[in-house]
């Protein structure tokens, strides 16, 4: 208070002011300067940050993206699927029936079948350090600052956010490079409500029963009841546990550089091994934990009425009962804690059917129309799988915020399919 | 004038920094300081934040935080 009566401003200030006189003072004396070209970034920027091109630009960008991700890792994907069924078998063979049966459902099963899918997310790692690394990414978030403000966030929000139709893994880990920490939080708790892909068989099987020719419009609705109610829960949190604005904007957009294929490998190598070791014991323990809630009391059929997790489902049954879910739906919805594509295997199991057309069939027989796009939007909004779950643990570093995420997404997915069955009603469907 | 007033290629010298707390502070370390000259390069796609050039590197900021930061036109 004193220096600034002295000084006239605050003492920051003003040495902030002295520092940075001295500096151009030593420049002014020592720097001749060039003659200004026109830059590489200056041009690149014309059509990134253009006003009608830019966004189009990133779209385009985006597909490519997502193209190379897939396309790239549809081999490695088979390989690993490949690999586990090998072991699984292998493992099969042993003698000693519970060994047999731990190794080849519980662990080469369940695990076989999610681990294939760290092959995409491996190269969508290496597809965004390339674009990390050639500073491009920088100008994603100048580009959609503007509307992730309007929604309580702050523009690096908006690439974990997307990365979240992918996968909610990759998507929650992006967040790190949000500085604000309430920003960073707030992307944290909403990006699971964005609809990732393995959230999708399990709308297709669904739509695909109930909805015949509306089938696509059913799903495409999934995605946009995702993103408005992520949008209404970063508002909510905004307005009362984290109040506060946004960080602000206030970065460096470096200038391009050509992304070296090396850094970027190692980029990928880091964040994919990261993302591995995280996944990886909790799933082996989820797996683990699941199996033995299927196959006990031993002797019973895997998965059925007299399994500990039809019991769960039993139990939990009345529970649901306002939103006309049977045990089976519930025990499945159980299953899908590993992660959401087991909601359509595990039906297959408790049902005793298989393929998708009979399990379809199971479904219709039991559950209404209404019920069936509420157990939709069920899916969409609930816990999105285990291995997210350890993630928003390890990137929060707090047991409290990784329950606050999982009890208010399970409290909203039941009032949103409450909300369903309710609306339905109204509208005089049964 | 202040800095959000200037129109795309226009350039100016700071006089005063009037921001709250985070973001002068932000500011400042970025080396956005009274006497230094800037040159706003555009605004993004949807209007808002902007790109200016300073120190010869490009930094954005959004307009609601150039609102506070004082110029004057150059030549």
């Amino acid at each position: 208070m004193k220096a600034k009566k002295v000084l006239g401003d605050d003492a920051d200030i003003v040495l902030a002011d002295a520092r940075y006189e001295q500096i151009s003072k030593i420049i002014e004396a020592s720097l001749v300067k060039g003659e200004r070209k026109r830059t590489v970034t200056d041009v690149l920027d014309k059509v990134f940050l253009n006003k009608y091109v830019g966004i189009p630009a990133f779209f385009a960008l985006l597909w490519a993206v997502f193209q190379f991700t897939f396309e790239a890792s549809a081999p490695f994907m088979g390989l690993i699927e490949m690999l586990f069924a090998w072991l699984s078998s292998l493992a099969a063979q042993i003698p000693n029936e519970v060994v047999a049966s731990l190794l080849a459902d519980g662990i080469f099963g369940g695990l076989g079948f999610i681990l294939s899918f760290t092959a995409p997310i491996f190269f969508l790692f290496f597809a965004l350090s390339l674009l990390e690394d050639s500073g491009y990414l920088a100008r994603v978030a100048f580009v959609f600052d503007k509307l992730m403000f309007k929604l309580g966030l702050h523009g690096r929000s908006f690439i974990p956010m997307l990365l979240g139709f992918g996968c909610n893994l990759p998507a929650i880990m992006a967040a790190r490079s949000i500085e604000g920490k309430k920003d960073r939080l707030i992307t944290i708790l909403t990006v699971p409500f964005m609809s990732c892909a393995a959230r999708l068989p399990v709308y297709v099987l669904i739509a695909g029963a109930f909805f015949a020719s509306h089938a696509a419009t059913a799903v495409w609705s999934m995605y946009v009841i995702g993103i408005v109610v992520a949008i209404l829960f970063a508002l909510l949190l905004r307005k009362t546990i984290l109040k506060g604005e946004p960080a602000p904007f206030i970065i460096e957009l470096p200038t391009y550089k050509m992304p070296t294929l090396w850094g970027s490998v190692l980029h990928m190598w880091e964040r994919g091994v990261s993302f591995l070791k995280k996944a990886g014991t909790y799933l082996l323990v989820g797996a683990i934990i699941l199996w033995v809630l299927s196959v006990l009391p031993w002797g019973v059929e895997a998965g059925s009425g007299d399994s500990l997790i039809g019991l769960i489902g039993q139990t939990l049954q009345p529970l649901f009962g306002p939103l006309g879910f049977n045990w089976q739906i519930v025990s499945s919805l159980v299953f899908a804690f590993l992660a959401k594509e087991l909601v359509v295997e595990s039906l297959g199991v408790i049902y005793g059917v298989g393929g998708e057309a009979s399990i379809q069939a199971a479904l219709v027989a039991s559950i209404t129309p209404v019920s069936a796009f509420a157990l939709m939007v069920f899916t969409l909004l609930y816990v999105p799988c285990l291995a997210t779950v350890g993630v928003i643990k390890k990137e929060t570093g707090s047991w409290k915020w990784t329950l606050f995420a999982v009890l208010s997404e399970m409290a909203i997915a039941y009032l949103g399919a409450l909300l369903i069955v309710g609306l339905g009603g109204l509208l005089g469907f049964s | 004038m202040r800095l959000s007033e200037l129109k795309p290629g226009q350039e100016a010298t700071v006089t005063k920094i009037e921001n709250t707390t985070t973001a002068r502070r932000r500011i400042m370390d970025m080396g956005l300081v009274k006497g230094s000259k800037v040159k706003v390069i555009c605004r993004a796609p949807l209007g808002d934040p902007l790109e200016i050039e300073i120190r010869d590197y490009k930094l954005s900021l959004r307009k609601k935080d150039a609102q506070n930061i004082l110029v004057t036109e150059a030549e």
